[in-house]
């Protein structure tokens, strides 16, 4: 079941800023990673998801029903955290929860409190008086404390500190597993690669691609370091498939690994191996490839479509 | 209190409201702790007639321009300006801020991706500001009552509060017309200098109405004329008066959540 779908979705707010023709769907129980650079609109399609600002064109769905006539509905199933979180700076932390909770008509706020335990957040200091990252964990408290099917959260990550960033991740997955859906936007990809399962690159306004991380990740190529015993020849790695020597330095020999890692290593078996390194693909370098559209089609599904979509 | 916006919205004007209640009463307390000096001086009374009639007509509260009784009095010194002008102030800036306030302040996006509809939310807001203009006219009603009785003045209680409730249904007229601002376009300041700017027009032309034969026609323009035509200090209200101001807080009411449920939210 999709959890939000949208379709043909416009913000044009003339002069090529806006949102175009945006086509997605969102799956129950998926981390979804909207990503791009800032300007490119990721604030924009998530204020037409909260029914804050009215699409030019098409049509956004959440839970199946449309986010204008049905928003009470679908914003009692939510909870959001803003890109640029302002709070009400006379009140405590505590009366924000308190009030927030009123409007939801949420009676017991035991687990408001326990989710602010575990953020450590003193929800007696008045809001003027936190730091930005300790906003941040308000910010995640009141989108979390009603356990709701859907988190939206423009670029959560920014401003919080290891620890706490743990503590999101915690909550992230905690959403998921109990069926919820959680749709998040950031511009930094490595925030999000470990909890996100698809990714949507937004440019400039349109959809670049949605793939799954997955899928990402075997696009990328990996890089392995090698130093033997003796120099090898030459060309003793040029029939492998998928690898391409990048440097050689004496008995050190650097290859770059697109493909399964098998042939590379009966390869490398033929010669004395003093030590091996095989690094993880890093998405950050697929996504700068992808934005200089450099990522050359073979007949691979998510190339294809990478080419497609640039 | 903080389980609505209605709630929140009367708990953090708590402070003003306090500040305004002081400002309303102490000014209230003064002016009539002074009648007894100026009454029954044949002198004053005769200075304040002869002022020119332009003047007379800035600061008369419906009737004639008297001195020398308790209504007159306090039409001159309270109800031709001081009282209205503490109401509009607090009250365009109470309707320019409900909405447009908390938007420029970037707290709206969040507050609406609660369970609440934008119609309701306007509504609230709306209920917010009614309470506490009918807060400080009660202030207002009760600071003249004790003092007047204090200080010996005789008047009844129902012409004061006539002219109470005047002067709150006019406040009120110009604070709709701020919150309908406010709510249509998010800017506070622009709400705040229109509304102010359509409370000077209005209190220009029904002063310079009374004067100049030509525009007297256009007088019942002006909410400022309902406010006192009816002389509430000697005669109370009348409907008609009251159903003109009374309207124009019910059409601004009600177009604010429409208009504001139809546009896009500022970042």
């Amino acid at each position: 079941m999709s959890v939000i779908a949208a379709e043909m979705l416009s913000k044009d707010y003339g002069s090529g800023h806006g949102v175009f023709e945006l086509d997605f769907e969102v799956r129950q129980g998926e981390v979804f990673a909207f990503l791009g650079p800032n300007g490119a609109g990721k604030t924009t399609t998530i204020r037409l998801m909260l029914d804050l600002i009215r699409p030019t064109g098409g049509r956004i769905e959440i839970f199946g029903l449309d986010v204008r006539a049905r928003a009470v509905e679908i914003h009692r199933r939510l909870g959001y955290v803003p890109g640029d979180l302002r709070l009400y700076e006379r009140m405590s932390g505590g009366e924000l929860i308190r009030h927030f909770a009123g409007l939801r008509a949420i009676g017991d706020l035991a687990p408001a409190r326990e989710i602010a335990q575990r953020l450590q957040l003193d929800l007696d200091r008045p809001i003027r008086a936190l730091s930005r990252g300790n906003r941040q964990k308000l910010g995640l408290l009141q989108a979390t404390m009603h356990s709701p099917d859907l988190l939206v959260l423009d670029e959560p990550t920014s401003g919080l500190d290891p620890l706490v960033q743990q503590v999101f991740h915690e909550l992230v997955r905690e959403t998921t597993a109990r069926g919820g859906t959680v749709f998040l936007s950031s511009h930094v990809l490595s925030e999000v690669q470990q909890i996100a399962d698809r990714v949507a690159l937004v440019r400039a306004g349109r959809l670049a691609l949605v793939e799954s991380v997955q899928a990402l990740r075997e696009l990328a190529s990996m890089r392995v370091e090698a130093s033997f015993a003796q120099p090898p020849p030459a060309d003793a790695f040029l029939r492998v498939p998928g690898v391409s020597e990048l440097e050689r330095h004496g008995q050190e020999v650097v290859f770059s690994l697109a493909g399964p890692v098998d042939p590379l290593i009966k390869a490398l078996a033929a010669h004395t191996v003093l030590a091996l390194d095989i690094h993880e693909a890093d998405l950050q370098d697929v996504f700068l490839d992808l934005y200089r559209g450099a990522v050359e089609g073979d007949g691979d599904d998510v190339r294809e479509s990478v080419a497609n979509a640039l | 209190m903080l389980s609505s916006v209605l709630g929140r919205s009367l708990h953090e004007i708590r402070r003003s409201f306090g500040w305004w209640a002081l400002g309303i009463v102490g000014y209230v307390a003064l002016i009539v702790a002074v009648w007894p000096t100026v009454k029954g001086i044949p002198a004053i009374e005769k200075l304040h007639n002869s002022y020119p009639e332009a003047l007379k007509a800035f600061t008369s509260f419906g009737g004639s321009f008297e001195f020398g009784t308790p209504a007159g009095y306090l039409g001159a010194e309270l109800f031709s300006f001081i009282a209205p002008l503490l109401l509009l102030v607090a009250a365009i800036g109470a309707g320019a801020r409900s909405i447009a306030g908390e938007e420029e302040a970037g707290t709206l996006d969040l507050l609406l991706a609660n369970p609440i509809s934008r119609v309701r939310l306007a509504l609230e807001k709306l209920g917010a500001v009614a309470i506490e203009m009918l807060g400080l006219g009660i202030v207002l009603l009760a600071a003249l009552e004790v003092s007047a009785r204090v200080a010996g003045m005789r008047i009844g209680f129902d012409k004061l509060a006539a002219a109470s409730v005047s002067a709150v249904l006019l406040a009120l007229a110009f604070g709709a017309i701020a919150f309908l601002l406010g709510a249509s376009t998010g800017r506070r300041g622009r709400a705040i200098g229109i509304a102010s700017a359509l409370a000077v027009a209005a209190y220009l032309l029904n002063s310079l109405a009374s004067l100049i034969k030509e525009i007297e026609s256009l007088r019942p323009i002006s909410p400022f004329y309902h406010y006192a035509a009816s002389d509430p200090l000697h005669s109370g209200l009348q409907a008609g008066h009251v159903l003109v101001l009374a309207g124009i807080i019910l059409v601004a009411s009600a177009a604010s959540p429409l208009l504001f449920d139809r546009r896009d939210l500022a970042v």
